[in-house]
């Protein structure tokens, strides 16, 4: 039994150490990201154009799992010495970043190799999301925002025009009550990312989320998110789902199927989905921009998605081999390779010039959409860009559930933002203690 | 019919109707492996087996890399089965012949074990392979796992009841403890190593926690997590035909383990209750 | 207790117990250690900062609503689990033990659910329940009136779905124990009592109960330990601990503290608690099991 054990290990050991033969001479860097399925594709053949053209140069790019897996392997990696040169972390995980003491902020970069880099070339609203005090902290990678979906066929079957989806809150009620007087559905409208969607009204109205200018100026010890315009928010999703208008759908990407199958006529979802949506629909997809409240001042949607972080104490060498793949990703057929191969946006203005010119768009408008709303929203206020957060993704977690407890009917609007908001802060004068 | 005839049809019945409600979930899911994208979002729902299963149980592999981690999942449940034997066979040979200081102090630590699963330790163990430079290897994958109760109260439980006239015949003729360990000891305990087997193989092959935090890369996951791949397809809606054609292939080992030591496994698990 | 069977080799023991105790030590005991002293501390999530805050994770846990609801959850999810599928597995294996045709058959067809993993059996029973196109939603509707179950928006129904598919995955291994522990029950103990006139319900409950008591006390704890760890790759594969918290059992929420939030010291002070209940019940179990050891000898 013990020779099958020493046989067996033996064989794990070669199959490990087989793999990690690479080659010589060229500075090996890694990366450690969280896209898979279709965008690991695109990421792989980015990261093979990168190769080819660098030959001083091995980029290793390794899925590592969904984004709180990769973090937490990168935490893991970093405690034990052994960290990759870049990791993608999500939107959520930025304020625990720029914590951590163990990266090289972005914009030090140029400087710290003896060069100059004109950082003005990337699309404003996103750089500003990743920034502290105007300057750059991590890398723009695949950056998503959220608008309104809605199915064409149901509109005009309810007698509504088509290409008119509805612009305000008040107008997607009228626009509800019409489609379920007319019988066409049973419900008319959901979401995905419900917390995220509550943050996007806040931002979207130029309405700020939490203390400290968003978190912006200063660690946030406190949500603003059950102050009016939280229960304002809250109150009117609530009254629309009384009404049946609104189906409250879970969490991520739940409720598209529903969407997809014809059961509800708008879905309020990142343009991350715009692909997955127009392959897996019947009917004719519309997009929008997100519902407004009218008599609120104008702010912009906020950025979601994840940005690259470049891991501090790496030999020049390295470093340098890290920047010239930054420099890679901001090439203007990089950015238009990657935009059209995943439907996050081209971080560089020459991207979203190229894709204009050569009439991407007018084949498929429903991808200028998100572009147009980020783009004529106000990018000056730190209540527009959006909010930090150190607990973040717990934070989220808290709005999800009151709102499922709001919308549902077993707290008010008000009871459940409050309960959320007490425990948020909880949780922020923590983050702030440890991390203060 | 006598009344004796009627209470044995309707034990029949009774047990038939039960096999085919405790079977169903497994039916409907063969069934959906067998359909179509399209046909698994028809309303009403589909009952009738379509054509794709090869397609979908094609499509689920290649997808998740269904290869690598069934391999890697036999691996490890084997290997990990293997050993927990081996070291609960030292383990209740040492508590059950001889008799050592701190013997009284150690039996009950390794009981320990039991009390003391993955999550209850998660966090340093975690940051152990870490500091081993285990972190998406075998060994991660397998250490953590080693230590068995069971197979120690096993054993320990049936060493007890091997007649002392064996023992005292090999010690007699001059044979060594090892000798008679390897040549008395565990033939006489075929049965209950295969039940052992069929149990650690099918609580290795089921692990899903640790191998979704200890592992980064696709070519070290194990097949429970190349289920989840399959779920959180990038269509966002759950190819269900895939998926199912994914969880059949995930199913089957342990099942095949079972039925095939389905015998051993119960004298095993019998002479275990009665104790 | 056991004799001397090999006198005369001092270290031939040491060297057999080494490996055994050897794997707990390292990834058993001092990893414990470790959590039970982390559960004084807060640390940030790269451990840059580390601070001693006492007992102060315990009381912020028992001061959390979203924890107490997390026990609650646990609790009702694991009485669930414990009590219907030991009844029903109880119940099958008891038409399972008669002499009776094709039983070889029945105990195959009844047992093998034990091979199945939680995670699978998950998948499985998303898609039946699967809200727009499951063949429960459907038949649901059907009968009481369009009425529409979605799990995944109705906390008390995905509840209900969890516990049920963790107690079907179950079955398998009950009905084997119970079986096992029914046929070491002596015969002629049970014709005796039925000479003397006790009807097939009394017999159960003053002879077949009775004996089966330590079949039924370790099954009660490997149940607990299936339904407080093993269910993991169930809940992550169905619910995600959702709707609402509606399903976020104690290791749910464990995992995501430890892994999601990066809340160390909360998510070491919970290891400890699960530590003390599940020692407690580790506790009473040999002690019932060593008991029925002293009867036989």
């Amino acid at each position: 039994m013990k020779k099958v054990l020493v046989a067996g290990l033996a064989l794990v050991l070669l199959v490990t150490m087989t793999t990690g033969l690479a080659l010589a001479d060229k500075v090996q860097i890694t990366w450690w990201h969280a896209m898979s399925g279709p965008r690991l594709d695109v990421v792989n053949s980015i990261v093979a154009g990168f190769n080819a053209s660098h030959p001083t140069i091995e980029l290793k790019a390794l899925y590592t799992g969904t984004y709180p897996e990769t973090l937490t392997k990168f935490i893991a990696a970093y405690r034990s010495h052994n960290a990759p040169n870049i990791v993608q972390v999500y939107e959520v995980g930025t304020q625990t970043m720029l914590d951590s003491h163990a990266v090289t902020p972005v914009y030090q970069i140029p400087g710290m190799l003896g060069e100059t880099w004109d950082w003005a070339q990337y699309v404003i609203p996103i750089t500003h999301y990743y920034s502290t005090a105007g300057n750059l902290w991590s890398m723009p990678f695949n950056s998503s925002t959220a608008i309104l979906y809605y199915n064409k066929d149901l509109f005009a079957k309810a007698g509504l025009d088509p290409n008119k989806p509805p612009t305000t809150w008040k107008e997607v009620e009228a626009y509800g009550q019409k489609l379920l007087a007319s019988g066409v559905t049973k419900h008319v409208l959901s979401f995905g990312w419900p917390g995220w969607i509550f943050e996007q009204m806040f931002a979207y109205h130029n309405q700020l989320f939490a203390n400290n200018n968003n978190g912006r100026t200063g660690l946030a010890t406190q949500v603003l998110f059950n102050g009016a315009f939280g229960q304002m928010v809250l109150s009117t999703w609530t009254r629309l789902a009384k009404e049946g208008i609104f189906l409250y759908g879970g969490p991520e990407y739940s409720a598209n199927q529903a969407f997809e199958a014809g059961q509800i006529a708008m879905l309020i979802q990142s343009t991350s989905s715009l692909a997955g949506i127009e392959q897996g629909s019947q009917f004719k997809v519309g997009t929008g921009f997100l519902p407004r409240f009218e008599g609120y001042p104008r702010g912009n949607s906020v950025i979601g998605g994840g940005s690259l972080w470049i891991t501090k104490g790496q030999s020049k060498a390295q470093l340098e081999a890290v920047w010239e793949f930054l420099k890679y990703l901001a090439q203007t057929d990089v950015a238009v390779q990657w935009h059209k191969g995943t439907g996050y946006f081209p971080t560089v203005n020459s991207a979203v010039q190229e894709l204009l010119t050569e009439g991407w768009f007018s084949k498929d408008q429903n991808y200028l959409t998100a572009f147009l709303q980020i783009l004529s929203g106000r990018r000056d206020t730190p209540a527009a860009t959006g909010v930090r957060l150190g607990p973040f993704v717990q934070i989220r977690e808290l709005e999800r559930t009151a709102i499922e407890q709001a919308v549902s009917g077993t707290m008010s609007p008000k009871a459940a933002l409050d309960a959320a908001a007490q425990k948020a802060n909880e949780l922020l004068q923590q983050y702030k203690q440890v991390n203060g | 019919m006598t009344r004796k005839t009627r209470n044995k049809v309707l034990t029949h019945t009774i047990l038939i109707t039960l096999v085919l409600i405790i079977a169903f979930p497994v039916i409907y899911a063969l069934i959906t492996s067998t359909l179509s994208f399209k046909q698994t979002y028809a309303y009403p729902p589909q009952l009738i087996p379509g054509t794709q299963l090869w397609q979908n149980i094609v499509a689920a592999w290649n997808r998740a890399s269904l290869g690598r981690l069934f391999l890697n999942s036999s691996l490890i449940s084997i290997v990990v089965a293997i050993v927990k034997i081996v070291l609960s066979l030292m383990a209740a040979f040492a508590y059950t012949h001889f008799r050592f200081r701190g013997r009284s102090l150690l039996f009950p630590m390794t009981m320990v074990t039991q009390m003391l699963p993955l999550p209850v330790r998660i966090l340093p163990t975690y940051q152990l392979m870490a500091d081993f430079h285990w972190i998406n290897s075998y060994y991660a994958l397998m250490f953590p796992f080693f230590a068995s109760t069971t197979g120690i109260l096993l054993f320990r439980q049936f060493f007890m009841t091997v007649p002392r006239d064996l023992s005292d015949a090999a010690r007699v003729d001059g044979t060594s403890p090892m000798r008679y360990f390897f040549q008395i000891l565990i033939p006489i305990s075929k049965t209950n190593i295969a039940a052992l087997f069929v149990i650690e193989f099918i609580f290795m092959w089921s692990q899903y926690l640790w191998p979704l935090i200890i592992t980064t890369t696709k070519n070290m996951r194990v097949i429970q997590i190349g289920i989840k791949m399959l779920l959180a397809s990038e269509q966002q809606v759950p190819e269900w035909n895939v998926i199912m054609a994914g969880a059949i292939i995930a199913m089957l080992p342990p099942l095949v383990v079972l039925v095939l030591l389905r015998k051993s496994f119960a004298q095993g698990i019998a002479m275990q209750s009665e104790k | 207790m056991q004799e001397e069977r090999f006198p005369g080799h001092p270290f031939l023991p040491y060297l057999l117990i080494l490996p055994s105790v050897a794997v707990i030590v390292i990834f058993l005991v001092v990893p414990f250690i470790q959590s039970a002293r982390g559960s004084f501390f807060m640390t940030s999530a790269f451990g840059t900062r580390t601070i001693y805050v006492g007992l102060r994770n315990y009381i912020a846990l028992f001061h959390s609503s979203y924890y107490l609801h997390s026990v609650l959850t646990t609790l009702i999810f694991a009485g669930f689990v414990i009590i219907i599928g030991l009844a029903i597995s109880l119940a099958i294996g008891l038409l399972l033990n008669q002499k009776i045709r094709w039983q070889g058959f029945y105990q195959v067809a009844l047992i093998w659910t034990y091979a199945l993993s939680p995670a699978v059996a998950g998948t499985i029973w998303a898609l039946m329940f699967a809200p727009a196109t499951g063949i429960v939603p459907f038949v649901v509707a059907r009968l009481f009136g369009g009425y529409v179950l979605n799990w995944m928006t109705d906390g008390q129904v995905a509840l209900l779905v969890v516990s049920a598919a963790a107690t079907w995955k179950m079955l398998g291994y009950n009905i084997i124990f119970f079986l096992a522990g029914l046929q070491n029950i002596p015969k002629e103990l049970l014709e005796a009592a039925r000479v003397d006139g006790a009807g097939p319900w009394r017999v159960f409950w003053k002879i077949t109960f009775p004996m089966l008591s330590p079949t039924t006390t370790f099954l009660l704890f490997v149940n607990m330990l299936y339904a407080f760890f093993q269910v993991f790759g169930l809940i992550d594969i169905m619910t995600q601990g959702g709707p609402g918290n509606a399903t976020n059992i104690l290791v749910y929420k464990l995992y995501r503290d430890a892994f999601i939030y990066m809340n160390s010291g909360s998510a070491d002070a919970q290891s400890v608690i699960i530590f003390i209940v599940i020692a407690a019940a580790a506790v009473v179990q040999l002690r019932v099991a060593t008991r029925k050891a002293v009867y036989a000898r």
